[in-house]
């Protein structure tokens, strides 16, 4: 434990590890002295100039990002004198800022328009004209309007510190300092750029597949993990008119800090995708019929009683929830036991945030391969995903397919299967031979958690309204387990979890709530094959 | 307390004549005849002269090249007490931000003005406007088209004379 150092801030004590800020030391005890240049993965140059503090004894205001807290130090953040030094640097902020607000992207969560509302002069004293710089493309998925810039370099350090690929810089002086790339190439071909729009503390920094989409306002934000790499990066996906219009990082130092790469940040399209499955099918010779819930399950188990002795076999998914994966393998032993495989993509070669170790865009590219390998699946097929089911597709006994659409079968896939149960959220034409058809929900959809790269176990919660009948799997699967098996049914996710719990060792003890919005480490540790 | 109760004592109806009465209200109705002050409108071949403040259904401010005002910034659609502006913004090919769709819809509204407060590029109004009759209700959701064709005049929501005042 580091040394403590007692400081006021405000008139209220505060004993922060030695080293520390005055602006990290005031955000302890809640309040936020204003700030642009500052960020916390990165470096203080302290030049935005606007998080002066008034320190007793100090000749002059301090900016409370570079200044370290010394024992018996009075800090007073919310003084006149605090206040109107920072007053008059928001006025310098607004002597060339347009405030196109009504047309900014960044309206509803700008730091420069928070600020100005709670600190700044109620009106404006400027009478020269402002300079204007017009709107410039980065490349990739950024655009910068020059005007709203309020020169933090944020951006730039991002890109030399954090992702170390030099590509922005100041160009000119005073004034007519502005943000440029090098050459022609601009933000292409990086990938993890999108970070600057979301550390950008104004509407310089854009997102071009955002632009002009949705009001901050509007957005609903929902805790979810990242479901395109092994990684589990924490995010949150913003919603409205029960779509999903974006995705953000969500800040948790132990897996991606305040960072998110671009492949996850923009695969998202797939969560709003229509023309679903609403509804369990059961399927007789060609012609299939929409049935209710219980209907279908109990057609399923009937089958299922007739099926013989031929066994079980499964197709997992790598994209779905621990919880998923454990009801399929209990309803596996439940129909007499038998193999679980999933396939999962993988890309050729790992891209590394080289600024903050241990965060990279894993070589796999599904969210939860940890979590099927955990419960007992086999990893089968190639690097994309395609091929390994030769011996599932002639089964004679029961197939069970979750979460994979078998876009690479043909349509023959299971056709001599004594029961073949397709569960999924699109209709495919593999499975054309399907007994049981059975809507489930995506990842976006419904409450549960994955397993990365790691182990550790993170909780996603759903953003989306299911459509239609959809279930999650993991209340379908342990309705079919109940019946059959005997035993109650799990009808949250917290009893999914403690379902998984009970079965697979390596969850053996942990405890949903304990998992929490930060994720635990699972207590086993297992490798991945080829990771 | 007792309470003082009046008793009031009506002649007897068959000793009462209601003739004097009679007679002085015919006599008011003969006066009027020939009394030129005219209280009755003859709307709708004369119109009634609205308050500049009067609210009624929208008009879209455009510019003179014929592209609507509006900016698509969203805070008439929150502000909106009734919920009823349907609004999804989008870049036009001169890059400008602009409403792909705006809709109203005036059956929702409750001519609350504030649609018209909020504007910040002042593109939405409501008017001075009341005869609104249709065939059929979905005439009532006026699209961007539909609103910047109105050409009934803009309420005046304050003192032109004091922008402060606003
Ligand atoms: S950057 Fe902030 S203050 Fe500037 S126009 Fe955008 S929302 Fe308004
Ligand atoms: S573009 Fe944004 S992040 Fe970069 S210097 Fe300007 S305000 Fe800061
Ligand atoms: S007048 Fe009021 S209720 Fe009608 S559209 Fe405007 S804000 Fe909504
Ligand atoms: S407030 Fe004005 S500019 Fe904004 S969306 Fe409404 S009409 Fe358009």
């Amino acid at each position: 434990m580091s040394e403590l150092v007692t400081l006021t801030i405000d008139g209220r004590e505060v004993s922060v590890p030695k080293g520390t800020t005055i602006l990290e030391a005031a955000k302890t005890i809640g309040t936020e002295v204003p700030h642009y240049c500052y960020h916390p993965g990165m470096s203080s140059p302290a030049m935005c100039r606007l998080c002066l503090v008034e320190v007793e004894g100090a000749p002059k205001p301090m900016p409370g990002c570079v200044t370290a807290v010394a024992e018996g130090q009075v800090v007073r953040t919310q003084s006149e004198e605090a206040l109107g030094h920072r007053r008059g640097v928001l006025e310098f902020y607004l002597v060339n800022h347009p405030l196109d607000c009504p047309i900014c992207d960044m309206s509803g969560e700008c730091n420069l328009q928070d600020y100005v509302h709670a600190e700044g002069r109620e009106h404006g004293r400027g009478r020269e004209p402002k300079r204007v710089f017009g709107r410039d493309d980065f490349g990739g998925d950024v655009l910068f309007y020059g005007d709203r810039c309020v020169m933090c370099t944020r951006c730039v350090r991002f890109m030399s510190e954090v992702e170390q690929d030099h590509r922005l810089t100041v160009v000119e002086r005073g004034n007519r300092s502005v943000i440029d790339t090098f050459f022609e190439e601009g933000l292409d071909g990086t990938h993890w750029h999108g970070n600057i729009v979301d550390i950008c503390p104004v509407g310089a920094l854009v997102s071009k597949d955002f632009l002009h989409k949705a009001r901050a306002w509007d957005l609903t934000h929902t805790p979810s993990i990242c479901a395109s790499c092994s990684q589990g990066c924490n995010v949150s996906l913003h919603t409205r008119d029960n779509l999903v219009q974006r995705i953000k990082p969500r800040e948790n130092l132990d897996v991606n800090g305040w960072w998110m790469c671009d492949h996850g940040r923009h695969d998202y399209e797939w969560m709003n995708q229509g023309d679903r499955l609403e509804a369990p099918l059961v399927r007789d010779g060609g012609t299939s019929r929409a049935v209710g819930w219980k209907d279908a399950l109990r057609v399923l188990l009937d089958n299922a009683e007739a099926a013989g002795t031929a066994g079980v076999k499964a197709v997992a998914s790598a994209r779905s929830s621990n919880e998923d994966l454990a009801a399929l393998a209990a309803l596996v032993d439940t129909l007499g036991g038998g193999d679980i495989v999933y396939r999962s993509p993988r890309a050729d070669e790992e891209i590394p945030l080289k600024g903050f170790p241990g965060l990279a865009r894993r070589r796999d590219l599904s969210p939860n391969a940890r979590g099927a390998e955990l419960v007992g699946a086999t990893r089968v097929g190639g690097d994309d995903a395609t091929g390994g089911l030769e011996s599932v597709a002639s089964h004679r006994g029961i197939v069970l397919v979750l979460g994979d659409a078998l876009a690479d079968q043909p349509d023959t896939f299971g056709q001599d299967a004594a029961l073949y149960v397709f569960m999924g959220t699109h209709d495919s034409p593999a499975a054309r031979h399907a007994d049981v058809v059975l809507p489930v929900a995506t990842h976006a959809e419904a409450e549960g958690t994955f397993t990365n790269h790691q182990g550790r176990v993170q909780r996603f919660e759903p953003a989306l309204h299911a459509p239609g009948m959809t279930r999650p799997a993991w209340l379908i699967l342990g309705a079919l387990v109940a019946e059959r098996g005997g035993g109650s049914v799990a009808r949250t996710a917290a009893e999914a979890f403690a379902a998984l719990a009970g079965r697979v060792p390596a969850f053996s003890g942990m405890d949903y709530d304990a998992v929490g919005s930060r994720g635990a480490v699972i207590n086993e540790s297992v490798s991945l094959t080829g990771d | 307390m007792a309470i003082n109760v009046k008793v009031m004592h009506r002649p007897p109806p068959e000793t009462t004549s209601y003739l004097r009465a009679a007679l002085s209200g015919m006599a008011l109705t003969f006066k009027h005849m020939v009394n030129p002050t005219k209280v009755t409108q003859q709307y709708p071949e004369e119109q009634t002269d609205l308050s500049p403040r009067w609210r009624g259904t929208h008009v879209m401010e455009q510019h003179a090249d014929g592209r609507p005002k509006c900016v698509a910034c969203g805070l008439c659609p929150t502000v909106c007490p009734a919920n009823c502006i349907r609004l999804v913004g989008g870049e036009d090919d001169q890059g400008n931000r602009y409403p792909i769709v705006y809709e109203i819809d005036e059956f929702r509204c409750i001519f609350c003005g504030m649609c018209q407060e909020v504007c910040p590029v002042e593109a939405i109004h409501v008017g001075r406007h009341f005869e609104n009759a249709e065939y059929t209700r979905d005439r009532f959701v006026y699209d961007l088209d539909r609103l910047m064709e109105q050409d009934h005049p803009s309420t005046l929501l304050w003192d032109p004379s004091d922008p402060r005042s606003e």
